[in-house]
């Protein structure tokens, strides 16, 4: 199938690593323009500080700053150009939302299999599954 | 049961609510405040004189990060567009709120007054996490709307320090030392900070606590409330912090570490079940009271300085949380407002920051593309 706009969606887990590396891969051989969504997941809620809310958000700014660094180097070594995005929130929503924004004809992401909290609540693959406009490919 | 005992039931509900709110994701307030709701009713426990004085302490500690955590530059700049949006919504549902207290509920005037002022909020760290998450922070909008949350800060604080104040001779060293402490501490704070800070031993802390201190005994016997001087010393203060990070940090490990849990417990210690259980119904007219006036007051001044989120930042700004419980709280100890009073208060205080956050994301959340387009102009 010939791809033209690819989203991945990438944590840092093992599991979104082989996902970034499928999305790699398959950019390179359909030529299609790749972004990286990092979620670095919603901030406290209803905060009662700003100083709660900014310490959290530095911390993550740190770690999915790095993150996004790691993944344009991946990318680079296969010839790959990515756009990475960084945005705090919920990783689903943000994820159905980037790739109808940006017309994405497939998204890719991983999926860490964790039983209790996927059969209480479902897992993100199943949300964004469940409420994307275009073809999903769940990488285990 | 022994004062140690209870000291060690609410320091393990307080250490778990610490770890719940890291793994849920929610703020440690609210879960400290459903924590101590459900010790208070499950154990019957009433707070100790110790729990309520660490727990007002820490309201005025509260008041003074947030004074401290303003974005001065940011407010001088978009006062104007923001005195009108933060203006109505403190006055609007205070009006409102206050009259329906007064009288359809009966209560008292100083209870209406707690409950208008209570009532009247607008929590800006909640307002903050939904911009910074949206990435409306870096708006014009998002600025307006931090503006404008101040804006009603400030008068819920000078709503809880002046209307209650009684007519005495305590006025007066009251006034004068918040002004001479408002004045003279952003100019003290350079000298004193370097020759003594950077130590264990914390000598600008225990500076800013002394000084909270005695701004809350002087509030004290004037019988008004120390939240407005605090909040302004910690606005006069918030350059020097913005300049000095590191200071600001240590004030909120130790604030966070052992005051404002006590704060929150004690808040929702002092929520009666039973009581929230038989006034359902008012329950529910006062948290009507609170949003009707805000979003009608509010939407129509949104439309105009927050197009095209008109409708997103009416909803933030009827959020409240903070400053609504240091409210309530005032109102509990001072002996204004009885225990039922409290808990109807402090509960659509709590639904408030959640409700209207939750239909605003929900709903009405800005796509990427509409805040990156924003962020470019």
């Amino acid at each position: 199938m010939p791809f033209e706009r690819i989203v991945v969606a990438i944590d840092g887990s093992e599991c979104s690593d082989r996902a970034f590396d499928k999305a790699v891969e398959l950019a390179k051989l359909t030529g299609a323009t790749l972004t990286a969504l990092a979620v670095e997941g919603p901030l406290p809620a209803y905060a009662a500080t700003l100083g709660e809310v900014d310490e959290v958000k530095r911390e993550k700014d740190l770690f999915f700053g790095a993150l996004a660094a790691a993944a344009r180097a991946r990318a680079e070594q296969e010839g790959v150009a990515v756009e990475v995005a960084v945005q705090p929130g919920h990783a689903a929503e943000l994820i159905v939302r980037l790739a109808r924004d940006r017309a994405a004809d497939l998204i890719v992401l991983g999926h860490r299999g964790h039983f209790v909290r996927d059969h209480l609540l479902g897992s993100t693959a199943d949300r964004v599954a469940g409420h994307a406009d275009c073809p999903v490919m769940i990488v285990r | 049961m022994s004062g140690l005992a209870v000291a060690a039931i609410l320091a393990g509900a307080i250490l778990l609510a610490g770890t719940v709110s890291v793994e849920v994701g929610l703020s440690v307030a609210i879960v400290e405040l459903a924590a101590g709701f459900v010790v208070g009713n499950a154990f019957d426990l009433t707070a100790p004189d110790w729990l309520t004085f660490i727990g007002t302490f820490a309201g005025v500690v509260l008041a003074f990060l947030a004074g401290a955590e303003v974005d001065t530059p940011q407010l001088r700049r978009e006062w104007r567009a923001s005195f009108s949006i933060g203006a109505v919504s403190f006055a609007a549902p205070f009006v409102v709120v206050g009259l329906l207290a007064y009288y359809g509920l009966g209560w008292n005037h100083r209870q209406a007054e707690i409950a208008g002022i209570a009532l009247s909020t607008t929590s800006l760290a909640v307002v903050y996490a939904v911009l910074v998450e949206t990435g409306l922070n870096q708006t014009l909008i998002g600025k307006r709307l931090m503006s404008a949350t101040f804006v009603t800060d400030l008068g819920t604080v000078v709503a809880l320090t002046v209307l209650f104040i009684e007519p005495g001779v305590w006025i007066i060293p009251f006034t004068l030392v918040s002004i001479g402490v408002v004045y003279v501490l952003p100019k003290l704070a350079p000298w004193f900070f370097s020759r003594y800070g950077d130590r264990v031993t914390e000598p600008e802390i225990k500076l800013v606590f002394a000084v909270l201190f005695l701004l809350m005994w002087l509030a004290g016997r004037a019988h008004s409330h120390a939240v407005l001087p605090a909040f302004i010393l910690g606005l006069v203060m918030s350059d020097h912090y913005a300049r000095h990070h590191k200071e600001q940090e240590r004030m909120r490990v130790v604030a966070f570490a052992f005051l404002t849990p006590f704060f929150f417990f004690k808040g929702g210690m002092s929520i009666s079940a039973s009581a929230l259980w038989a006034n359902l119904g008012i329950l529910a007219l006062l948290f009507v009271g609170k949003m009707v006036p805000k979003l009608a007051g509010v939407y129509p001044l949104a439309r105009r300085y927050c197009a095209p989120h008109g409708t997103f930042t009416t909803l933030l700004m009827s959020t409240g949380l903070t400053f609504g419980t240091i409210s309530a709280l005032y109102g509990l100890n001072a002996g204004i407002i009885d225990r039922t009073q409290f808990s109807l208060l402090v509960a659509v205080v709590v639904l408030s920051a959640i409700v209207p956050t939750a239909i605003a994301q929900r709903f009405f959340q800005p796509t990427p593309t509409q805040i990156e387009q924003e962020v470019r102009t």
